[in-house]
């Protein structure tokens, strides 16, 4: 799977957990950029992109997403491992 | 000696050493100095006769410098948050009737009072021999006022005096923790939530350094990252950040947190026992107080093994501090005894002496033996060891990550879009066990973007919706009045 794909299967689960059918999210996104993309929310979306891909993050790898390209970056890596 | 006293010893004692830590620049005591005495000087020339002057609070040098410039020269700071909406801050100049606001750069700017730019260049130092202790402090003055959430739609005023904080500061220092010139503090707090004032005061008072929380990104990273990477030594804490933490306990090992307090929301002790092995050298707190008793005014020490008081699972809120008295009463408002439930009412050198609005401060004060009591809304008992335990709340106030939130001010703004519909605000649990607001509207007609959007406008991002629900009526109580607890029932398994 490439980054391209990981973004769009991403963009999915961001916009049924945000309620946001018609959310677009590129790599330069950010919590500052999208609506509804909290703290209280941010837990729930990394829980489901988790189960999603069958990945698990580490604490020192969520603190570095500054933005969904580094987190699809980090997918990217733990799938092609 | 006052909180004024020891700051200004600090700066001369310390002068070399650093003040803050904010997105990894660090400050000295010096810089400090110099920075709060060019905005006292910039206020000197422009607005001398001015007691409450507004601040932008923005994660930068000159808001807190902003803040200790008006505490050194005995004013009165009104902190007001850049991201709220701007209906709010008006209410909030207006009610404090304030006439200067400071904040940093000229990007925010309110067309009703004077702004003043605290941006500080080497250049506009003040004077090289500024002699801090010219300002005489009028205990009695107001050091502060935050804004709460108001159960009628308008923020509410709490005005706290230098005699009140410096009671806070006496009683605090008489815990006695051990803390110096090298402790390092964390400070996560907005600057409008008075949790802020312990974080970057107490380290001021001793020389120590304050490490702020980036306003970027995720907060629950941002405060794993400064405790991990400056190695701090004293971290005050809303219990949610465990909650977010939780499922990356095993990766966490921080040594070097000597004290690892929380306030702000119920503390659950399975959490707490978990939260131990990650803090092997730290003693655990679990502390309270609301804003109308300045920043905390009951302790409990959570001991590390398994005499722990709990109720319900939730972990003593403890004892008074110096100065302070807790009782609990009925609703005819009678001192109950120990072990009965009811309503926890303070009194005491910490507590304002009322609201900015007098209406308000008759409903929530009154008279005992001579003493003026302020009845907090919260449901406690005294146990056995004497230790007050929580139990939840007579009214409609939740907490929403530690902020305080009136649900019925939600209403208040709800109900001017959904009627002639009737609308309700409720707390559910998320999955992670974090409290979230949800709207429930009584009937079908879909509302979602335009209640969003008057939210929007009226609150601050913690008090909007996180979800909004449709019913076709709402079910009832015993009493005939909506039933919201159902309602949680019924939306918490949707």
């Amino acid at each position: 799977m490439d980054e391209q794909q990981i973004l769009q299967q991403v963009n999915t689960i961001f916009s049924r957990v945000l309620k946001q059918p018609n959310l677009s999210l590129t790599p330069a996104s950010t919590a500052n950029d999208v609506t509804g993309w909290t703290s209280l929310t941010h837990m729930i979306l990394i829980d489901d992109i988790e189960v999603h891909f069958k990945v698990k993050f580490k604490l020192n790898e969520i603190m570095k997403f500054s933005n969904v390209g580094e987190m699809i970056a980090c997918i990217h890596k733990k799938l092609n491992k | 000696m006052t909180f004024i006293n020891k700051i200004i010893s600090a700066f001369g004692q310390y002068s070399g050493r650093n003040a803050f830590c904010i997105e990894d620049t660090f400050y000295t005591y010096g810089d400090l100095l110099s920075i709060s005495a060019s905005i006292i000087s910039k206020i000197e020339n422009t607005c001398p006769g001015e007691q409450r002057i507004g601040i932008v609070v923005t994660d930068c040098i000159e808001t807190y410098a902003s803040i200790i410039a008006l505490l050194l020269s005995g004013r009165t700071y009104i902190p007001i948050h850049p991201h709220h909406p701007a209906d709010r801050t008006q209410q909030i100049i207006d009610q404090a009737e304030l006439k200067v606001i400071l904040a940093k750069g000229t990007d925010v700017q309110f067309s009703s009072v004077q702004n003043i730019d605290s941006t500080y260049t080497p250049s506009t130092t003040g004077p090289a021999s500024y002699n801090l202790s010219q300002y005489p402090i009028n205990l009695q003055q107001n050091a502060y006022i935050l804004f709460t959430s108001g159960s009628t739609g308008i923020p509410k005023g709490v005005p706290i005096t230098y005699n009140n904080l410096n009671s806070f500061v006496d009683a605090f220092f008489a815990l006695g923790y051990n803390i110096n010139e090298n402790a390092r503090f964390l400070q996560m707090f907005d600057l409008t939530f008075d949790l802020s004032v312990m974080s970057y005061l107490i380290p001021l008072c001793v020389g120590g350094c304050v490490y702020t929380i980036s306003f970027k990104g995720m907060k629950f990273t941002n405060v794993y990252s400064v405790l991990e990477d400056h190695n701090i030594t004293f971290a005050l804490m809303v219990p949610s950040i465990l909650a977010n933490l939780r499922q990356y306990f095993q990766e966490i090992d921080l040594p070097e947190l000597k004290y690892s307090l929380f306030c702000g929301e119920a503390l659950n002790a399975d959490i707490t026992n978990e939260w131990r092995r990650c803090i092997p050298n730290a003693a655990i707190e679990n502390v309270y107080g609301p804003t109308e008793a300045t920043i905390f005014c009951l302790t409990y020490p959570v001991p590390a093994d398994d005499s722990v008081s709990t109720y319900n699972g939730i972990i003593s809120i403890g004892k008074e501090m110096q100065g302070m008295e807790a009782i609990v009463v009925n609703s005819d408002l009678q001192q109950l005894p120990d072990g009965e439930k009811g309503e926890l009412c303070l009194y005491g050198p910490q507590l304002t002496s009322g609201y900015l609005d007098e209406q308000k401060s008759r409903e929530a004060f009154f008279e005992l033996n001579g003493k003026k009591y302020y009845k907090t809304g919260d449901i406690a008992y005294r146990n056995e060891q004497g230790d007050f335990m929580y139990s939840g709340r007579v009214d409609s106030q939740v907490k929403i990550q530690g902020y305080r939130v009136e649900l019925s001010e939600i209403e208040f703004h709800l109900r001017q879009v959904a009627e002639p519909a009737n609308a309700v605000a409720i707390t559910i649990n998320n999955k992670n066990g974090l409290a979230e607001i949800h709207a429930v509207i009584e009937g079908t007609t879909n509302i979602t973007e335009t209640l969003l959007n008057k939210l929007e406008q009226k609150v601050p991002a913690y008090m909007i919706p996180t979800e909004v629900h449709y019913i076709a009526t709402f079910p009832l109580n015993t009493n005939g009045k909506t039933d919201r607890k159902e309602l949680a029932k019924i939306f918490q398994q949707s």
